[in-house]
């Protein structure tokens, strides 16, 4: 086992190597940077389109207006057949009197509304159900069928507001994210590999002399190994620093802004959807995987212990 | 301490490096391993240090078979045993101090064990005014002796010097025989292959000859001959 004497030796040898090499440690830092920060903006927007899809895809609801005055019990039995549609996930019913004292809760702070609603002798609001579908695509039939003769004399209005197009959009939006985006990510991760892979190879062959006299006079394994893997260690580190400062500004100002727009209900922060630390431990893990490994790829092919 | 038995080592599983060699070297003696180029010295020093694997019989050092001798724990033999050459290989942009200092580093040495062993070995190699000397700065001989003192760090029980003096001239040759010669005295085991004869013949300690991978000739206090 390595004592902590050899262990800082190696710490320290793995830093004299990427100094001796400052360019080439450089290039090979910022080739793991852009595949960073490809791979992070990507997965960002990834994230984002699938967030607005589904806060999207939870608005949409079909409202039926029942015209005023309509028995309960008619009410309660176009419910029941509305239910039975194996197409309906879930059907709310706000009665007259809910939606009137609803509006009258959400405008007590207005004294108009609040008179106005006062002289009213009759509630002019309308019961309403108001349909969640199991699928997106199941909205304009259960739309259409409420709209049927049989249920006319009973329902005022049908009212269903068709989302599908900037649902679909955001869909074919997000296939295009995952097809090009990973063949990026991927075309970039075998850039990041062969350039590490070239960088450690030099730097093998920098150190072919000390190599040699450290397996002659009886280094461990571990000892002539170590100071590559740490270099290739410290490239991950430092792109995954880039690549965080990177980041910083998108987290604070655009995240912020486009989950707004989406759904203004809701502060970016009192919320996980993004947590960025886990991003940056995920590139920090890519990064480590991909520096290891194109590092023990050149080790094993020329470091000869 | 070291024992060959019946040893054979081929390269590309065609050439036939050594042939059945049976050899016993007994702690505290001086060998003078000779041939031709090509004979099989320095194969047989290699297979000592676990550098190339033998194809069959074994070798034993102290009863342990280095055969068995997993990967892993060879560096640890290999302090055990010092080793010279006649390319040298001291690392150029580092003096002489540096150079030995940075054996011990990398076999785990703290500072303070490096600080006080490596003016010793210096000294035993009578080069301590030399401590700062780069290699380019020091003659041939002089910088194969600062190499025997990087190998004496561990304070190895066996040195190997595989044509220590082969790019030496007579004087530089004759200081690092006689400085070899002082070591065996302190009590290491020494293995020279060479074929320098005027210095095997000044040594007359064993002479083991070798030919074509085999040993054809044994002689205590022998003298050089094919």
């Amino acid at each position: 086992m390595l004592d902590s004497i050899s262990f800082l030796r190696i710490i320290k040898t793995g830093f004299v190597n990427f100094w001796r090499n400052l360019w080439l440690s450089m290039a090979a830092t910022m080739v793991m940077t852009i595949t960073l920060v490809i791979f992070s903006t990507l997965f960002l927007m990834f994230m984002l389109t699938n967030y607005s899809i589904h806060t999207i895809q939870n608005t949409v609801d079909i409202s039926v207006y029942f015209k005023i005055g309509l028995a309960e019990k008619q009410i309660a039995s176009i419910q029941k057949s509305v239910e039975s549609d194996s197409r309906v996930k879930e059907v709310t019913y706000v009665s007259a009197t809910e939606a009137f004292n609803d509006f009258k809760d959400k405008h007590q702070n207005d004294p108009l509304i609040t008179q106005s609603l006062n002289e009213l002798t009759e509630n002019p609001l309308p019961a309403t159900l108001h349909i969640k579908a199991n699928q997106l695509g199941d909205y304009p039939a259960i739309a259409q069928n409420l709209e049927k003769d049989q249920y006319k004399q009973f329902i005022d209005k049908v009212n269903f507001e068709d989302n599908r197009l900037v649902i679909e959009r955001l869909g074919k939006i997000l296939r295009f994210i995952i097809t090009f985006g990973l063949g990026l990510v991927i075309v970039f991760a075998i850039i990041a590999i062969l350039v590490i892979y070239n960088t450690i190879t030099l730097t093998i062959y920098n150190r072919k002399e000390e190599v040699e006299i450290m397996r002659l006079v009886g280094a461990t394994n571990w000892y002539i190994r170590g100071p590559f893997l740490t270099e290739s260690i410290l490239y991950s580190i430092f792109s995954t620093i880039i690549t965080l400062l990177f980041l910083l500004p998108i987290f604070v100002k655009v995240i912020p802004r486009v989950v707004g727009y989406v759904n203004p209900q809701i502060s970016f922060y009192s919320n996980n959807i993004f947590n960025f630390w886990i991003l940056i431990l995920m590139l920090f893990v890519l990064a480590l995987v991909l520096s290891i490994t194109s590092t023990t790829m050149a080790i094993r092919k020329y470091l000869k212990i | 301490m070291i024992k060959f038995q019946n040893v054979i080592k081929k390269y590309n599983n065609a050439d036939t490096a050594l042939n059945g060699i049976n050899l016993q070297i007994n702690h505290g003696e001086f060998i003078s391993l000779v041939g031709l180029s090509g004979a099989g010295k320095s194969t047989l020093l290699k297979l000592i240090i676990g550098e190339e694997q033998i194809d069959g019989g074994s070798i034993l050092i102290d009863d342990i078979d280095i055969s068995q001798v997993k990967k892993s724990d060879l560096p640890y033999l290999r302090r055990k045993i010092g080793m010279v050459f006649q390319d040298i290989k001291l690392l150029p942009k580092r003096t002489a101090f540096e150079n030995i200092a940075f054996a011990m580093e990398v076999c785990g040495h703290s500072l303070e064990k490096i600080q006080e062993e490596v003016p010793k070995v210096l000294e035993l190699v009578g080069l301590l005014h030399k401590r700062d000397s780069f290699p380019h700065e020091m003659s041939g001989g002089e910088k194969q002796r600062v190499a025997i003192a990087r190998s004496l760090s561990h304070r190895p029980v066996l040195l190997l010097a595989d044509e220590p003096t082969g790019n030496l001239d007579e004087v530089n040759a004759g200081e690092v025989l006689d400085l070899l010669l002082k070591i065996n005295q302190l009590g290491t085991t020494v293995i020279l292959a060479t074929h320098a004869a005027d210095l095997v013949n000044k040594i007359k300690k064993r002479v083991i000859t070798i030919k074509e991978g085999k040993i054809t000739m044994e002689q205590e206090k022998g003298k050089y001959k094919l």
